[in-house]
């Protein structure tokens, strides 16, 4: 049995030793409850565990191995995220990626005419470069809103992130290839090792329908915010499915396998990235068989401006957030100080492009000192809103939107 | 008499003991392996390339970080061959939805066989020490059994 655990006494991990730090005070999660009560002043509140990585700002970690991160919500107060917020997910390690990277080489097979094995070089000097500011967001997010709680890393609401993608348009490698009028669905393969360092079997493997493939928003992408994309993020090529599951923008890109039926790759099967068909009891085992591929992303906004937990002097209060949808079309966001008895309507700003987050303001003014909670929801285009508590309780814990809250202080 | 040649057997034991613990460098014992001093930590020259390059920092979980309860070195050792700690404490859920858990492992993330005594015991400690914990709604349903 003790053999086990010398995984732990590699040489890097001798070499590199333990890179993360607990530092305490930050803010707990806003929960699902919409109970009053503020957290407990006693006990002192443990914070989460922050990323100490080259090139990462101080992301909340859900977990180091695999290493998952998310952005803290004050830390998603930036129009286009930085490089550095951008939240991390991992479902298995990170590949072994050395050479150049215009060399790398991604294979398109199945339902095409002409198979294609084509490096990013070619890619790049082939096929039109386009960028986009594209919402890219763990299908996991806001899950520990969910009472009971469900499978999974506990995302609250950082598991998404805003920034500039520049590559090329996976429709246009699709075209190349010539789909056969029998392409239905692809299958995502990466490089990453699986947990246990199996390089030689897929660690996930998701796909979408063809449509979604051949949206002008769905890219091969190369860089991040106009620079070279980091590894940690996908390099040398990413695919970037903006709005639907996070797991479908596969990193370290290899393969699309063109199917002609819906993918069964690992991460297709299961409770995973499904949703059931009729409601189930929240903490009940649920029936796999009676569910549905979870795609677009629910509508959600966060506030980003004041933190959770902040003491304010002057009873205005200048607030500002972030809201988007899995289709891009936020309409508006309203604002309640009151517990939702009163609302009032944010100013939305226009999406830099389709699948761009917006940024939402208001002024608000608060009637005396005290304790309030400022919440926020978000409307789509179709006028689908943000439930009051996490609603569609599943195993596996998706599509938890509930409004967002954030608790301040007026001092007297 | 016989306490003298007593007293001589254990001078003469602990001399060779201390004699053979002091010799690091195996003289004393020519079949086994000379004792090398641990190198001097790394300010070697950094490889050409480094695959570790833009890597996720390495954390070291121990089997500490997990409650002291019966069943917990092999719930260490069997999870955290693939994933970390921070991973199962994160989640607090019922037995029935941690034996649900166990079959993701094995069927989706191909985790190795486990006798069938060890994952009750692992389910055991599981339910125990990582039960439900969210209270305010949900966690009472009468529609639980």
């Amino acid at each position: 049995m003790p053999k086990k655990g010398t995984f732990r006494a590699s040489r890097r991990n001798v070499l590199k030793g333990v890179g993360m730090a607990t530092i305490g005070a930050s803010l707990p999660p806003v929960g699902s409850a919409m109970a009053q009560s503020a957290p407990a002043a006693s006990a002192a509140p443990k914070g989460p565990k922050l990323l100490e990585m080259d090139g990462k700002a101080k992301l909340a970690v859900l977990g180091d191995r695999p290493l998952v991160a998310e952005t803290q919500a004050e830390l998603m107060d930036d129009d286009v995220t930085p490089t550095a917020k951008l939240f991390v997910r991992n479902n298995g390690g990170v590949p072994d990626i050395t050479g150049d990277p215009k060399a790398w080489k991604i294979k398109i097979d199945g339902e095409v005419n002409t198979p294609l094995e084509i490096s990013v070089g070619e890619m790049m000097s082939r096929f039109p470069s386009v960028t986009y500011q594209l919402t890219l967001e763990c299908g996991g997010n806001g899950r520990s809103f969910f009472s009971p709680e469900a499978r999974g890393n506990q995302w609250t609401n950082g598991g998404v992130g805003c920034p500039q993608w520049t590559g090329i348009r996976l429709a246009d490698v699709l075209k190349a290839a010539g789909l056969k009028p029998s392409a239905a669905f692809t299958g995502h393969y990466g490089a990453d090792p699986t947990l246990a360092g199996e390089t030689d079997k897929p660690t996930i493997s998701r796909g979408m329908p063809i449509a979604k493939a051949m949206d002008e928003h769905t890219l091969i992408a190369f860089k991040l915010n106009g620079q070279d994309m980091p590894l940690i993020h996908g390099a040398p090529a990413r695919l970037v499915v903006p709005g639907w599951a996070g797991s479908l923008s596969t990193k370290w890109l290899k393969r699309i396998w063109v199917r002609d039926k819906e993918h069964d790759g690992p991460g297709m099967g299961g409770f995973s990235y499904r949703v059931p068909k009729k409601p189930i009891v929240p903490g009940s085992k649920g029936d796999e068989k009676d569910t549905a591929i979870l795609e677009a992303m629910p509508v959600r906004s966060v506030i980003t401006f004041p933190a959770d937990g902040t003491k304010l002097t002057s009873r205005k209060l200048d607030l500002r957030g972030q809201a988007w949808s899995g289709e891009g079309d936020i309409k508006s966001v309203d604002i309640s100080t009151d517990y939702g008895v009163t609302w009032k309507t944010a100013k939305v700003n226009a999406p830099a492009n389709k699948f761009a987050w917006q940024r939402f303001t208001a002024s608000v003014d608060l009637p005396s000192p005290g304790y309030y909670e400022v919440w926020a929801k978000a409307t789509d285009a179709k006028g689908v809103t943000q439930p009051f508590t996490a609603a569609n309780w599943n195993p596996q814990g998706y599509g938890a939107n509930p409004i967002n809250r954030i608790r301040v202080l007026v001092e007297s | 008499m016989s306490l003298n040649i007593t007293h001589a057997v254990v001078v003469t034991l602990t001399a060779t003991f201390l004699l053979l613990a002091a010799d690091r460098a195996g003289e004393l014992r020519k079949n086994q392996p000379a004792y090398v001093p641990p190198a001097k930590p790394a300010v070697a020259a950094a490889p050409a390339v480094d695959p570790d390059k833009g890597k996720p920092p390495v954390h070291n979980d121990t089997v500490d970080d997990l409650p002291e309860s019966k069943g917990r070195e092999i719930t260490f050792y069997t999870c955290t061959a693939c994933h970390g700690v921070a991973l199962i404490k994160a989640q607090g859920m019922s037995r029935e939805l941690w034996d649900q858990s166990f079959d993701l492992m094995l069927t989706r993330h191909r985790m190795p066989p486990v006798k069938p005594e060890e994952r009750v015991e692992i389910l055991d400690y599981l339910t125990e020490q990582f039960p439900p914990r969210r209270r305010q709604r949900g966690g009472d349903n009468p529609f639980l059994k």
